[in-house]
């Protein structure tokens, strides 16, 4: 099929190149190989949390932090899609979000530290507003509230984590009893969410938690179940009910907050007409005289060709199946380049899960213009620009900058696409 | 960074995803239709890649709940990791009833052109015993179809008789092979008609090739023996016609029987010769015109359409072809209801104890149909179309049917 531009992934940054792409009012299609991690992992847009992955105090200044890096490391992908990319990106999702009846908070000179549910302050620049009550700013103590059967979210683990990590101190954990949820059902976030839109469950859940909090001031941190497909009712909702200020904690997989944001976003852009392409990942691209003709999707029974006049390349690094790893190289699915090799194999992980992962840096070399590159730094085809976690060469986890950066290069990969 | 040490040829990088590759992360329970509804179903991931690790071929399959999926594959659209969850649920499903038995009601239920050749036969006595409220009580006893649920209507003049008297086109472009299905055959001739009449409009020959049914049914009754038999002679009918021309399917779950089921679900051998050459009919109408083949003097159709995508339709990976196609005739307002699942799942709605569970799945479309108002709710399979009419009282269609209207057949 045609198309004037094809983005390729399901996540944050193919979600920000469709909306780009859309408002200049042209066609795009887009495709997806099956659902991102964006879909059951994603809560916030982090823009920059640490100047480097190793430093331990958090970036107060998100956008003031990002010019820095960009002048310290102009090779870094925030300096290939640069500061008007990362300052236009976020007016665009905040401006989009607020469009399609998601109400968000933030703004690129500050940071919120909201707690996780393990009881870390992370550091964050945009986020849903039923988060911004947990905000470390504030000197409200912190009552963490979980269910009973529910094994995703333990409060006290995070109450006794938080204690020692957050100058306040001042927090506390109860147990309340989810109505229908008895001790031989397995559940998860997502079976609680679609119960909280029902006001009965809502509000025995509320009584309880009315009953064991003491304290007027006291701030109730809630695992992020607060709702699936009426968020802001449920949420308004149970915070009346429960008369103090209520925040939500993401969770493991499945996220509630994620799967929100994310089907709301995908309704929206196919209410405005975008046609989504489900289950074809896409498996070759054919490039002749350095211009990319096609690419080529697995579908049913045979081939698709999607010909368009740019390429965007949104996909995630691991999750979303862009790159094959073998014993020794690891190529991409489109120009089928080994854009990495080992000669041991196991050089791809650290010892530690918590320190940086070097397969994590694997990915697209750039050019200054997001375009896939060769060892030589040429572009492996002039109108594809790759945006998102394909990217080489940084470390999203532990500087807490994924999706500041998947929507500063899927902004900045699709103006290019536009103008090629 | 090539480096010279290693010839890049001899690394071995897997394509077919395993059940290895399943990270748990369970996007697909978050869609799945059956698990959105109801909370005895355990979801596709404990009892597909889950369960896998521990089944094997010499023990006998004991996973409770399988039936309860509905075979919708929604779980393999979403997969980020291009896990076959629902086959791992399907063989598991069909080990079991080979295990212990089928019920008679399943054994029908999987026989869609035994039951239409019944059906067209007496086709005034099969009607009135499908409508008859007493009739349907009996049903309902001894045979375990829900009293309910609408059955279709059969004809007495199948599509394969008509089409053996209609004229065929003096001069033609091309030709194309058309697996009208069982549904067109035995209830819905018109659709069938409408198909040759809008292929003809373009210069193509259709051509009707002897086919059996796709077998879709007897998967879902977990007769997989019974749909292997349907697809092997379904590949050795139609795979000499597939080297000569295309094959179109209007029946979106049939049309992925052939490309893709028959081969990877069935281990059918050399069904992907035909599979590569089958496609659906909105498809290939999209493909035409891409190539500027398609006759788009449209007349103008004033009306209201919402538009609802099959689960199956998703699975084929090739987007919304009906709507783009329906944007080209000018007075369309065509809308989609993104609302997923209808719930009827072939005939997993039509079962007693499923009946219930299907309309609650189906509940969040009809309330969005319902809701926005429409002269037709399209849908490219035949039994989304059932379950819509039946559940949101709306007017349903094939999308064909608004193409042929276009083009003035009324």
């Amino acid at each position: 099929m045609k198309t004037d531009v094809a983005v390729i992934g399901t996540g944050l940054s193919a979600l920000a190149a469709a909306r780009t792409i859309q408002q200049s009012g042209r066609q795009v299609v887009l495709v997806w190989p099956g659902l991102s991690s964006l879909y059951f992992l994603f809560a916030t847009v982090d823009v920059l949390g640490y100047p480097t992955a190793d430093a331990t105090e958090p970036v107060a200044d998100p956008g003031g932090a990002v010019a820095r890096l960009i002048a310290r490391e102009p090779t870094h992908p925030y300096a290939r899609a640069g500061i008007d990319a990362v300052q236009a990106s976020a007016r665009l999702m905040l401006e989009w979000f607020k469009e399609a009846g998601l109400v968000w908070e933030g703004a690129l000179n500050r940071n919120f530290l909201l707690p996780t549910a393990t009881g870390t302050p992370k550091p964050c620049c945009l986020a849903p507003a039923s988060m911004t009550a947990g905000d470390l700013s504030r000197p409200e103590p912190i009552v963490f509230c979980g269910f009973t059967g529910y094994q995703d979210f333990a409060p006290e683990l995070a109450a006794s984590n938080l204690k020692r990590q957050w100058s306040a101190a001042d927090v506390s954990a109860v147990r309340v009893t989810a109505p229908g949820y008895g001790p031989d059902r397995l559940f998860t976030s997502i079976d609680l969410a679609r119960s909280f839109e029902d006001a009965s469950f809502r509000d025995a859940v509320a009584a309880q938690l009315r009953e064991r909090l003491s304290g007027d001031t006291v701030r109730v941190g809630v695992p992020g179940v607060l709702g699936l497909t009426t968020p802001n009712e449920t949420f308004a909702a149970f915070q009346r009910a429960v008369g103090r200020p209520i925040f939500e904690i993401p969770t493991v997989p499945p996220s509630v907050i994620a799967l929100r944001l994310f089907d709301r976003l995908r309704k929206h852009l196919q209410e405005a007409g975008i046609e989504i392409i489900w289950a074809a990942p896409a498996h070759a691209a054919e490039v002749t005289d350095g211009r990319c003709r096609s690419i080529l999707l697995k579908a049913a029974g045979h081939e698709l060709p999607v010909e368009a006049a740019a390429y965007v390349v949104a996909l995630e690094d691991w999750v979303d199946g862009a790159f094959r790893a073998g014993v020794h190289t690891v190529r991409d699915p489109f120009f089928h380049q080994a854009i990495a090799w080992n000669k041991v194999p196991t050089d791809r992980t650290a010892e530690s899960l918590f320190s940086t992962q070097p397969f994590e840096q694997v990915g697209y070399a750039l050019t200054d213009r997001l375009q896939p590159a060769d060892e030589k730094g040429r572009p492996l085809a002039e109108n594809v620009f790759c945006a998102g976690g394909a990217m080489a060469g940084y470390d999203p986890t532990g500087t807490k900058s994924r999706g500041g950066m998947a929507i500063a290069t899927g902004y900045r990969a699709a103006r290019e696409a536009l103008a090629a | 960074m090539i480096t010279e040490e290693f010839e890049p040829m001899t690394d071995t990088v897997e394509e077919e995803a395993s059940v290895e590759a399943c990270t748990k992360c369970t996007a697909c329970n978050t869609v799945c239709p059956v698990a959105r509804s109801t909370d005895i179903f355990r979801g596709p991931k404990a009892l597909g890649p889950d369960a896998e690790r521990f089944r094997s071929p010499q023990e006998a399959a004991v996973t409770p709940g399988l039936d309860l999926c509905s075979g919708c594959k929604l779980c393999e659209v979403t997969c980020p990791s291009q896990v076959s969850i629902q086959e791992y649920i399907r063989r598991a499903q069909n080990k079991g009833a080979r295990e212990k038995g089928r019920s008679l009601r399943d054994w029908v239920l999987g026989r869609t052109r035994l039951l239409g050749k019944l059906g067209s036969m007496t086709a005034p006595l099969a009607n009135f015993g499908n409508s008859n409220p007493l009739f349907r009580v009996l049903m309902e006893r001894f045979v375990g179809i829900h009293r309910r649920r609408p059955l279709p209507k059969y004809q007495w003049l199948t599509f394969e008789r008509w089409f053996k008297r209609h004229p065929r086109p003096t001069k033609s472009r091309r030709k194309v092979a058309y697996f009208y299905g069982c549904w067109v055959n035995y209830n819905d001739r018109r659709l069938g008609e409408r198909a040759v009449a809008i292929l003809e409009r373009n210069g193509i020959e259709v051509v009707v090739p002897h086919q059996q049914c796709c077998g879709i049914p007897a998967v879902v009754n977990s007769n997989m023996d019974l749909a292997r038999r349907y697809g092997q002679q379904n590949v050795r009918n139609l795979t000499p016609v597939a080297e000569e021309m295309d094959i179109v399917a209007s029946s979106t779950s049939c049309g992925l029987m052939l490309k893709h089921d028959y081969g990877h679900l069935l281990d059918i051998p050399g069904s992907e010769r035909l599979g590569a050459k089958t496609y659906d009919i909105m498809e290939y109408l999209w493909m035409l015109h891409e190539a500027g083949e398609l006759d788009t003097d449209f007349q103008t159709v004033p009306m209201r359409l919402l538009y609802h995508a099959p689960c199956h339709l998703k699975s084929h990976g090739i987007g919304y072809p009906a709507m783009r196609l329906l944007r080209l005739i000018p007075g369309v307002n065509l809308e989609e209801v993104d609302e997923g699942c209808c719930g009827i799942s072939g005939t997993f709605g039509v079962k007693v104890e499923k009946y219930d569970l299907s309309m609650k799945i189906g509940s969040r479309l009809f309330e969005a149909v319902k809701a926005a108002g429409s002269d037709y709710v399209l849908a490219d399979c035949e039994t989304c179309r059932m379950q819509v009419e039946h559940g949101a009282g709306a007017t349903s269609a094939h999308p064909l049917e608004i193409l042929a209207r276009a083009y003035g057949h009324g």
